[in-house]
């Protein structure tokens, strides 16, 4: 099934989409911040930068209560909202972050929590010429339940599951020479960034970058814990627990791994006890040890660690500056 | 879910962040502000946690009132009729100078004026100061004198197109981040960096020339600097000759600050002060940045004098990319000092002891003003003390552990008849209190703050306060209309419409006009595009003055007996007496305990261990702490964060003031530590 929207049948999926979900879609508001928000709240920005919050936060919230503990120590679990969520907007490397992490969580022993909210959550995919200004992104090919071609007026239309199957249900039917076009100026376009982090993964893997390479770029980590916060592949949280008048309340909380309290154990010793191990840490998590484990990399190029670190050292910026130190 | 654009509560730095709720109460986190100019999409770790102790189960949500020695819930009317009554049977018996108030950093700027209002028309004293007095009162005084304004003259965006940063007394990267990281960033385009400071801050790594100068040597290190560049012949004479006067004194007040007289005062090398002047002096466009290592002396004005004399000296003025920049600490303390919350000015810096000035003032408020200028902070524990001040209201500051030399504000809170402590969470001061007020945080109402670049900022309600909670300026309206004054304001936007009307910088601010990224003062009228930097044409002043100083030591060094030099400050983790990071799970978890830094040979002699529990004693307290080693600190030199209660710094601080700042010499004092 392909099939082709034109805007006023755009508006009428979405108003489909607002039934069933809780449909959040991309806004551009009043700072010009880009953002996931319940659908009509403000104007749709079809185009731009990726949204700045990772779109995992609907699955994997920041802050994020998880069961109370009564006074006789009666358990109660904290139920997720009611209506299902449908995502929209999303791009290819933002769909290939939430199928990461929904292997990590789904790996025995399964993640109650995340299930919950994520089993009946709706994934719309938006690629084509719908990067800032109308540049071309990569379509998905997959990982959502239906996605969305942009060709700039008009969009085409592809299932990946039944569910998108039924959402498109009527909707005229699109050329799948249009879809051939779009994949083709996606092999012209090739990954560039992709052979970045491919390289710089190489060289990372073969150790053949210096300690005093970290220590370097440690030094130039101000700990604000953001490219972890900011990251949709970053899986790591920690436990809060709060008492509130009888009851505990427990609470999973975004946890980062450039903290000193990340790894520190009880008697003060810290198996990463600087920037420099933990700056290395994070990027040989990403381009080494998750290969090891799942067989790709952690990072998927969404671009958000680039965007949110203070001092340039987010993933990409970091896998230049290996190759062009130690590339040659 | 919603998403609420907001003013982070943390630091000057301004930046805006969205908090994010669950759109049923509950806040979920936080995401930065892509388009503001600072933020940049960015944040520091306290803004990402900016959520974290909102709704912490220790908030207050109720007025306490003391009944036979315990704090006991009381209605609002109850509480507030008993301040008035008490505040009015005090001021009746004693006169209105024996009511002291204490406004807050942290509420927003038209807070800070109902407050200062409140002290000055509605119980008739000029009484009334904040934490401004512990950590920029010497900028004030200083910047004044020199360039008529006490702000940062040039922007944080300036970073981005300065060929030099002299960042002196400024732990950048952990008090002010994204000024830091700023900085960081403008050293990788090439910039370069001069740090003094005697510790090995983050940003020394990065410095073409770090100078470890003993502290409280600023003078002797500045004059020897300037004296250099006169020597070496780089001053901008033209700039000298058009925009400044005194030069000829301040040249010879420079003739004694030869390179080894300094090295001998500072415990630099010689040509460590030479190499600093040629690179200060050669410089295309070169920034100065300072905080509390600069202002927290009893010789504070002096240093920031000697700072203004060298960007003078240079032409480092009134352009971009150059500029005086006192970073300023407290989300809104630029704001609470514009306010007027200060004994001797109203808003905007206008002068209480000016006739004209309480005129104008008194036509607007419908009230004549007292015309003395009131106390210091710092002094009105000593007016407490002796019986002269009796009453304090003490809105949104912990001084019992802010203030320097614990024991003394113990004794004056103890020694006054009546104490009203508005706040968020129970504090180490609401302890002492007879009636606590709960407020809303910043999360919970509408307002504004001024950041350290003097931009005027909007923070919004994204949930209800908790309890029975009430906004600052809901309380203090409430206390307006018992002293009988109009206080009807339907929201903080009219109030800041009443201070436009009275404050000529301000003049052009009104809320629908800060939607935004705010708007930076001076901003006279509705047409203003704001001022991004000061002293363009001429300084606020006219003529920039160079103001001449000599050096003064530290009032109390190490000696036989306390042969250690304390330093305190605070960590990047934590904000002041840790009343909301130490609510923070992550804040809190990174940082648990108290500590003192200590040099590992000082260490060795003392047979301490890392991590090891210590006694550290001064004239004043003592406290046990961890020791953590580290050559962070200079050998001789230790160093506290004033975060803990446990552990508190200011136990141990000495209340030496400068003469005309008022502000205490948090940075040096002798102690010394022994294993327990
Ligand atoms: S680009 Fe950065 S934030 Fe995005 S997936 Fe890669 S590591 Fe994570
Ligand atoms: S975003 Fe940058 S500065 Fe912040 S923790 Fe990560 S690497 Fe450090
Ligand atoms: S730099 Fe300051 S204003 Fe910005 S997020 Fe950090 S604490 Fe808040």
């Amino acid at each position: 099934m392909l099939k082709r929207l034109d805007r006023a049948d755009l508006e009428k999926l979405l108003a489909a989409l607002a039934t069933g979900y809780r449909l959040l879609t991309p806004q551009r508001l009043a700072d010009g911040t880009r953002l996931h928000r319940p659908h009509g709240e403000g104007a749709l920005a079809l185009q731009g930068e990726p949204v700045q919050r990772k779109p995992t936060e609907a699955f994997f919230p920041q802050h994020d209560p998880l069961l109370r503990i009564g006074e006789q120590g009666e358990v109660t679990t904290c139920d997720p909202p009611d209506r299902p969520v449908a995502l929209f907007g999303l791009n290819a490397a933002d769909l290939a972050c939430i199928a990461f992490i929904d292997r990590f969580f789904a790996d025995p022993p399964a993640d109650d929590h995340y299930l919950a909210r994520r089993k009946d959550a709706l994934l719309v995919g938006l690629t084509g010429f719908a990067g800032p200004g109308g540049d071309f992104l990569p379509p998905a090919n997959g990982m959502c339940d239906l996605e969305l071609l942009a060709l700039g007026q008009n969009w085409l239309g592809v299932p990946w599951t039944p569910r998108g199957e039924a959402l498109l249900e009527g909707f005229p039917d699109g050329e799948q020479a249009e879809v051939e076009e779009l994949q083709e100026t996606a092999r012209t376009r090739g990954n560039p960034a992709q052979d970045l982090l491919e390289k710089a993964a190489g060289l990372v893997a073969s150790e053949v970058v210096p300690d005093d390479f970290w220590r370097e770029i440690g030094d130039r980590c101000i700990l604000c814990s953001g490219c972890n916060l900011a990251c949709p592949t970053c899986t790591c949280f920690c436990v809060e627990d709060r008492q509130e008048q009888a009851a505990t309340l427990r609470s999973r909380v975004w946890d980062s791994c450039q903290f000193d309290a990340f790894m520190r154990e009880a008697s003060g010793h810290n198996p990463l006890g600087t920037e420099a191990l933990r700056t290395r840490r994070r990027i040989h998590h990403k381009l080494a040890a998750d290969v090891t484990r799942w067989g790709e990399f952690g990072c998927l190029l969404c671009g958000r660690c680039d965007r949110v670190c203070p001092t340039g050292i987010g993933i990409q910026a970091v896998a230049a500056e290996i190759l062009a130190r130690f590339g040659a | 879910m919603t998403a609420t654009l907001t003013t982070c509560p943390y630091c000057g730095t301004g930046c805006m962040l969205y908090l994010l709720s669950d759109g049923q109460g509950r806040l979920v986190g936080v995401e930065p502000s892509a388009g503001h100019p600072v933020s940049r999409g960015q944040l520091c770790v306290k803004g990402w946690n900016a959520h974290a102790f909102v709704q912490h189960p220790d908030r207050l949500k109720t007025p306490l009132v003391r009944r036979n020695g315990t704090l006991e819930p009381a209605g609002w009317d109850e509480a507030l009729d008993l301040v008035h009554q008490r505040f009015r049977q005090i001021s009746a018996a004693h006169g209105p100078d024996s009511l002291v108030f204490f406004s807050s950093a942290k509420v927003g700027n038209e807070e800070n004026y109902l407050l200062m209002k409140l002290a000055r028309v509605g119980y008739g004293t000029n009484n009334i100061d904040h934490c401004a007095r512990l950590c920029h009162s010497s900028t004030v005084t200083g910047l004044v004198e020199t360039l008529g304004s006490g702000a940062m003259t040039n922007t944080v965006a300036c970073l981005d197109e300065t060929d030099l940063v002299l960042v002196i007394g400024s732990n950048t990267t952990e008090q002010h981040p994204l000024i830091g990281s700023r900085i960081l960033q403008a050293t990788q385009r090439g910039c370069r960096l001069i740090v003094a400071d005697g510790r090995r801050i983050k940003l020394s790594r990065h410095a073409d020339l770090h100078l470890r100068h003993r502290n409280g040597t600023d003078v002797a290190l500045l004059n020897g600097i300037m004296q250099q560049i006169l020597e070496l012949g780089l001053e901008n004479r033209a700039f000298i000759e058009e925009r400044t006067e005194n030069f000829t004194a301040l040249q010879e007040s420079l003739a004694a600050f030869t390179p080894e007289r300094v090295a001998a005062i500072t415990g630099l090398q010689a040509d460590e002060i030479t190499a600093a002047a040629r690179m200060f002096g050669t410089a295309k466009r070169a920034m100065l940045l300072y905080a509390m290592g600069i202002t927290q002396h009893s010789h504070g004005v002096d240093n920031v004098r000697a700072v203004s004399n060298l960007a003078l000296l240079t032409g480092n003025l009134g352009k971009p990319g150059t500029g005086v920049n006192p970073l300023r600490g407290q989300n809104n303390v630029q704001g609470a000092c514009d306010m007027g919350a200060l004994p001797d000015v109203l808003t905007g810096y206008q002068k209480v002891a000016e006739p004209s000035v309480r005129d104008r003032f008194a036509a607007a408020w419908g009230r004549p003003l007292p015309d003395r200028p009131g106390l210091m902070a710092t002094h009105a524990f000593d007016a407490a003390l002796a019986g002269r001040a009796r009453a304090f209201f003490i809105l949104g500051e912990n001084p019992v552990l802010s203030e320097a030399n614990q024991a003394h504000v113990v004794k004056a809170l103890a020694a006054i008849d009546f104490l009203v402590v508005v706040d968020i969470f129970p504090t180490e001061t609401s302890a002492f209190a007879d009636v606590v007020l709960p407020a809303a945080c910043y999360a919970e109402k509408d307002g504004t703050f001024t950041s350290t670049e003097r931009r005027v900022q909007r923070f919004r309600r994204a949930l209800p306060p908790p309890g029975e909670a009430r906004a600052d300026w809901e309380i203090l309206s409430a206390l307006l209309e018992r002293c009988g004054l109009p206080a009807g304001y339907p929201g903080p936007g009219q109030i800041m419409d009443e201070i436009a009307a009275v404050t000529p910088s301000y003049g052009g601010i009104s809320y629908p006009r800060l939607e935004e990224s705010g708007l930076q003062w001076p901003c006279p009228n509705h047409d203003h595009p704001g001022t991004p930097i000061l002293h363009r044409q001429s300084c606020t002043r006219g003529k920039g003055r160079f103001s001449p100083v000599d050096f003064r030591p530290s009032r109390e060094l190490p000696d036989a007996a306390y042969p250690l030099l304390l330093n305190t400050g605070r960590t990047g983790m934590h904000w002041h007496t840790g009343t909301m990071t130490r609510r923070s799970h992550l804040l809190d978890r990174e940082e648990h305990s108290a500590f003192i830094e200590i040099h590992p040979e000082d260490a060795a002699r003392l047979s301490i261990r890392d991590r090891q529990q210590v006694s550290v004693e001064s004239r004043r307290g003592e406290v046990r702490v961890m020791a953590t080693l580290t050559d962070r600190v200079p050998l001789g030199q230790v160093f506290m964060p004033f975060h803990f209660v446990e552990g508190a710094a200011n136990a141990l601080t000495n209340n030496a003031l400068d003469p005309e700042s008022g502000i205490p010499e948090f940075k040096v004092c002798a102690v010394r530590i022994t294993p327990c």
